[in-house]
């Protein structure tokens, strides 16, 4: 029943959210890149959230998904492109990738995490860049690219033709979206539905239970490595979705989106919207881009802009927006429990522990 | 071949430092030995190999018979290896219960599981396994409390119950009164006693009272290698024993 309001509740939050934001500047085309870039953030988040690592690297995933399922399009299958390949053939080549990259990162800690996931992007970007130019047009990047239509059954759905128009006051018009923001709305639903559904399995438990205590976990007889490797490629397979998504949306990819810049926005988004919360890196992803979009059509200074924001949060808001909101509520809760709870005689040792 | 647990010209060296050397040791199903030395005689070096958190440089370890030198810890774990910290070692953030319940998962599932979609509590006996380790070390008046505001001794024993929510064989205790007031020592000097009936315990112990009056046999270990074994009485009297813990380690050189 809870899990039904959730759901329903998450359909009308993704069916109203392209026109929520029409009277504070935003459109149709800005809430399908959000979304697009929204389940790139949500990988993150259960590989930083939830197995705690911060991985510098998930551009190299995320650009390998929009080049593969562009080239699907125009190199490997150009007289029947088709939709669903596309998406599949990227999202299978990147888990590999994953995979790969993965068995030679997982076991490393902290700062070694963060820079060889660094170095393994670095390196994609280069390959892609300059080994295999002549598939990937090098500097140029793949262009104009058009994404072939939604094959579903007997259907055939042009994703960039507009809804039917209907007036919507001030909430713009239907038809200021395309079809390519009802698809995404409904990937990003099923993205929420998996990283809620995960979070809560038997898998995220032991997923907690490792980013809480790993030795203790080690010693319970939990293989961390394989367990961290399982989260690097369930986000990298995410994020290569999100990368997919982007490229057939955008109609082009160019070697930029294989850089630090990427990777770094995606920990700048998660960080900002709130990390272990599930709609936090939905939120940071929408914020972050829409003041993006807005303030960077005004000013050059968008960069500096970004960075005070990022730096308020994190001052602020430590456990970004949703996660610091989240933290206040069960803060009022724990103080209630931990008082109706603790007995002086238990607390007493309790207090000699935190000032030990 | 009746050892539950034996190594064979065991050693470990960190660089140009025998931290463990020539260790042939056995213990029989069901036994409870303790492990002693002076300090740095190399008891924690011993168990970090046993349970697999270090690497042996030299020599082998056998469990029931197969040689698991170069299995990981986890996999020990599952064999049924199971150790308690030094320092108790729990998950803070979470409650007892739940402590045992993560232990008692990993018992049940194995190593891993990619199980994304459904939650461990459809798996029944879990529960019932973390309920059991509670109530083993007395701690299932706490099931709810949050480990971390658990008092030093009931941490320590709630660590002792998610090493036996792992359902071991073969139980290893590193110094597991460290720290404890004199009432805490004696119930946990109780509960090793009942938990030595139904598995195999190794401990690593300071407090010389509680080690004569509940070992089985002793093994005392001095400057990384084997000085001594025999029963409470036996050590006892041992001059080489005496002269190992009043005279020093540079006994030997004068």
């Amino acid at each position: 029943m809870k899990d039904l309001r959730f759901y329903a509740l998450t359909a009308l939050g993704l069916v109203l959210f392209p026109f929520a934001i029409h009277p504070i500047g935003g459109y149709g085309g800005l809430a399908t890149q959000i979304l697009i870039v929204g389940i790139a953030s949500i990988g993150f988040n259960l590989l930083l959230g939830y197995a705690g690592l911060l991985s510098y690297g998930q551009a190299m995933f995320y650009g390998l998904g929009a080049y593969v399922a562009l080239l699907t399009v125009s190199r490997f299958f150009p007289q029947h492109p088709n939709f669903w390949l596309a998406i599949a053939l990227a999202v299978t080549f990147v888990s590999l990738v994953a995979v790969a990259v993965g068995m030679l990162v997982v076991r490393l800690y902290g700062i070694y995490f963060a820079l060889l996931t660094l170095a393994f992007a670095q390196m994609s970007y280069f390959l892609v860049f300059k080994v295999f130019d002549n598939l990937t047009q090098g500097d140029d990047g793949l262009q104009g690219i058009a994404s072939p239509p939604l094959a579903l059954g007997p259907w055939s759905i042009d994703l960039t033709a507009p809804l039917p128009a209907l007036a919507l006051g001030p909430f713009g018009d239907l038809s200021d979206i395309h079809y390519w923001y009802v698809f995404v709305a409904i990937v990003t639903f099923g993205v929420i539905a998996f990283s809620r559904t995960l979070t809560r399995s038997q898998f995220g438990e032991v997923l907690g239970a490792i980013r809480e205590n790993e030795e203790r976990s080690r010693f319970v007889g939990f293989d961390i490595a394989r367990y961290k490797l399982a989260a690097f490629v369930i986000a990298g397979a995410l994020t290569g979705l999100s990368g997919a998504l982007r490229g057939l949306y955008e109609t082009s990819a160019a070697p930029d989106i294989l850089t630090v810049d990427t990777s770094g926005n995606f920990v700048i988004y998660t960080v900002v919207g709130g990390v272990q919360t599930l709609f936090g890196p939905l939120l940071g992803t929408g914020l972050v881009m829409y003041l993006q979009n807005v303030i960077s059509a005004k000013t050059d200074a968008w960069r500096l802009i970004e960075g005070v924001i990022f730096v308020l949060v994190i001052v602020f808001l430590p456990g970004g927006v949703l996660g610091t909101l989240e933290k206040r509520r069960a803060g009022r809760r724990n103080i209630v429990t931990n008082a109706l709870r603790t007995t002086p005689a238990e607390a007493l040792p309790a207090a000699g522990e935190a000032t030990r | 071949m009746d050892a539950i647990l034996h190594t064979m010209g065991l050693g470990k060296r960190f660089g140009h430092f025998a931290a463990n050397s020539d260790i042939n040791f056995s213990v029989r199903p069901g036994e409870l030995r303790a492990v002693i030395g002076p300090n740095g005689a190399g008891k924690t070096t011993f168990f970090n190999l046993l349970s697999g958190l270090v690497e042996a440089t030299d020599g082998e370890i056998f469990f029931k018979g197969d040689r698991i030198t170069q299995i990981a810890g986890p996999r020990r774990v599952a064999r049924g290896i199971a150790k308690a910290f030094q320092t108790a070692n729990v998950y803070p953030e979470e409650s007892v219960f739940q402590n045992c319940r993560l232990a008692a998962l990993a018992h049940t599932q194995g190593l891993f599981s990619l199980e994304v979609f459904r939650r461990s509590t459809r798996l029944g006996g879990v529960d019932r396994i973390a309920e059991e380790a509670l109530e083993l070390v007395d701690l299932a008046a706490f099931a709810q409390t949050r480990a971390g505001d658990l008092s030093h001794g009931d941490k320590k024993r709630l660590d002792i119950a998610i090493a036996l929510a792992t359902r071991p064989q073969i139980l290893l205790l590193d110094e597991p009164v460290a720290g404890m007031s004199i009432e805490e020592v004696h119930k946990t000097d109780r509960l090793i006693r009942g938990l030595a009936k139904r598995m195999t315990v190794l401990l690593i112990e300071h407090d010389m009272n509680m080690i004569m009056g509940i070992s089985d046999s002793i093994t005392v270990l001095h400057q990384g290698k084997i000085l001594a074994e025999g029963t409470p009485a036996e050590i006892r009297a041992n001059p080489r024993v005496q002269e190992a813990y009043l005279g020093g380690h540079t006994e030997g050189e004068l």
